[in-house]
């Protein structure tokens, strides 16, 4: 299964790779296991779909790559981001890994701007913090930034505040700060949740833009399977914690091979009218 | 959101902003605007009523008492502002501080605060004035001191409702550091209600000061102060009332000013009246 994975071919090496990964939270009376041994990779230029339902342990999976799960949160297994054995880095590596090597796309982009910064700052924010730039050359990479998630009018939105931004817009704004260093990886946690359906399909078009122009490698978390089949080239399905199935996107949507799979896509709403009940796992 | 609210809004911001640029102008400009000096005796004309030459009369030394209260504002403004910076500065580290590490930081921080909230506003600064000494740097550093668990608490709490936010996670996200954060996420999204804080804790001030002037505290005469003429006007209350009225005005004027001040502040950053 592994051979047709076309973004592996002729690279040195994923740019994540995830073995065995387990986070657990001590519970009050046992060790609640949110992910159980999860072992994934991601490769240079792939979009690859985490999905699942909600609890399925798909974003602590994510959290865990860019170390920003909650402090109680027990970490096992190994995470490298290219050469780089992430857990063993202290807190200050990480900080300088954020936001330069792997940028975290929200799901709300509305929470995730400063409500009191100017979007030019705050878009700007990753190069201020990871490279030390004048203030003139963080500004022109700025408006080139916004001028590539196609956000107009550059000089007088920079200045603006992110209530005066639409939905769509603000998200945008989130995937340029994204951009800002060419990170490595790119983490989307559900970026198109909050949105309506056309922006939704603005924002798939853009990323997948964006893989092909600079080559990212982007990780896709979602619970929609009509996004994974639009835009993601490999797919892990996560249940309870664990990838219960992988593989590229036509064997998941047409020869699916684990049961929690059938049932997720049996669940998707279908054009014929509504089905008669939601199957139970 | 109609024009009328908005109107009143503003209307009570302008009043009070009106009265403390006035009693701030008179402040600052004390030796140009005061018509003599508020030291210089004049004999001849003690406990003098009001009339054209002294318009608030004349004090048990015959001095100028408008010229007196003109040069008091001086220190009651130095006072409160200093005072409420202090409180407003050192609150807001304590607070952010104990909200954003949480923890014990917060446990011993807040609990240190609780026991300074816990005494009596005066009777802390009498105390902090007996140990630091009289002296108006004092009674501004003892005011000061007093404000700081307001600060902290309002700050604290504001803070802890701030760090929920998801932008506070996303600058994690993309490697800010602690103070990083603290500086550029969180206080400029906790500034307005500590600033609201600040014009009332500021009109508390100028109480307090003339409270501890009056009980001998803080400005030593002959320096005039709004306290100390209080307590010397109570003297002379049957025949010479001016003594008293004179500063007891400038404080309610101030305090009136400052009130509603903060009060028009606080509904103009109200965010469900925001239009």
């Amino acid at each position: 299964m592994q051979d047709i994975r076309k973004h592996a071919q002729g690279a040195a090496g994923p740019t994540l790779s995830i073995r065995n990964l387990t986070v657990s939270f001590a519970g009050r009376r046992q060790l609640v296991q949110a992910v159980k041994n999860v072992s994934l990779d991601i490769w240079p230029g792939e979009i690859v779909g985490i999905i699942g339902e909600s609890g399925s342990g798909k974003t602590m999976t994510a959290l865990s790559a860019i170390r920003l799960l909650p402090h109680k949160a027990q970490v096992e297994g190994t995470i490298h981001l290219g050469e780089r054995d992430v857990l063993s880095y202290t807190e200050k590596q990480m900080r300088a890994l954020r936001g330069d090597r792997i940028a975290m796309i929200p799901q709300d982009a509305m929470q995730s701007l400063n409500p009191s910064m100017r979007i030019g700052r705050q878009v700007g924010e990753p190069i201020e913090l990871h490279r030390k730039d004048s203030a003139s050359r963080i500004k022109t990479r700025v408006r080139e930034l916004l001028a590539s998630v196609k956000i107009g009018d550059t000089d007088q939105r920079m200045q603006e505040y992110p209530h005066q931004f639409s939905g769509g817009m603000q998200q945008r704004a989130m995937i340029a700060m994204g951009l800002a260093l060419d990170p490595e990886l790119i983490i989307a946690d559900e970026p198109t949740t909050a949105l309506d359906v056309t922006v939704q399909a603005e924002v798939l078009r853009l990323l997948r833009e964006i893989r092909d122009n600079t080559g990212t490698s982007i990780a896709f978390i979602t619970h929609e399977l009509g996004i994974v089949a639009e835009l993601c080239d490999w797919v892990y399905v996560m249940n309870k914690g664990e990838v219960v199935e992988q593989g590229c996107v036509d064997q998941i949507f047409n020869d699916p091979q684990a049961d929690y799979t059938r049932m997720l896509l049996d669940a998707t709403p279908s054009i014929h009218g509504p089905r008669d009940e939601v199957p139970n796992v | 959101m109609t024009l009328d609210i908005n109107w009143r809004r503003w209307r009570l911001v302008a009043f009070g902003g009106f009265i403390v640029s006035a009693i701030l102008f008179v402040a600052i400009f004390a030796n140009v605007v005061a018509p003599y000096s508020p030291y210089d005796l004049d004999v001849a004309n003690m406990l003098a009523p009001p009339s054209g030459a002294h318009l608030l009369g004349t004090d048990e030394l015959g001095r100028d008492v408008l010229s007196r209260v003109i040069y008091a504002a001086r220190i009651s403004m130095m006072v409160a502002v200093l005072a409420s910076m202090v409180g407003l500065i050192f609150g807001t580290i304590i607070g952010s501080v104990a909200a954003y590490f949480g923890g014990w930081v917060d446990m011993v921080l807040m609990r240190f605060m609780e026991v300074l909230f816990s005494f009596p506003a005066i009777l802390l600064a009498v105390v902090l004035m007996a140990a630091l000494g009289t002296s108006v740097v004092n009674s501004m550093i003892a005011i000061g001191i007093i404000f700081i668990p307001g600060f902290a608490r309002l700050a604290r709490a504001a803070a802890i409702d701030v760090l929920r936010k998801q932008y506070v996670e996303s600058a994690r996200a993309v490697g800010m550091s602690n103070t990083r954060i603290l500086v550029r996420e969180i206080l400029p999204n906790i500034f307005a209600p500590l600033l609201v804080e600040a014009a009332v804790a500021f009109s508390y001030a100028v109480l307090l000061e003339s409270a501890l002037s009056f009980l001998g505290l803080g400005a030593q005469p002959p320096e005039p102060s709004w306290g100390n003429m209080l307590n010397v006007g109570r003297g002379f209350m049957a025949n010479a009332a001016w003594l008293s009225l004179a500063p007891g005005m400038a404080i309610f004027l101030t305090v009136l000013g400052f009130n509603t001040l903060g009060d028009g502040l606080r509904d103009a950053f109200d965010p469900h009246l925001r239009d």
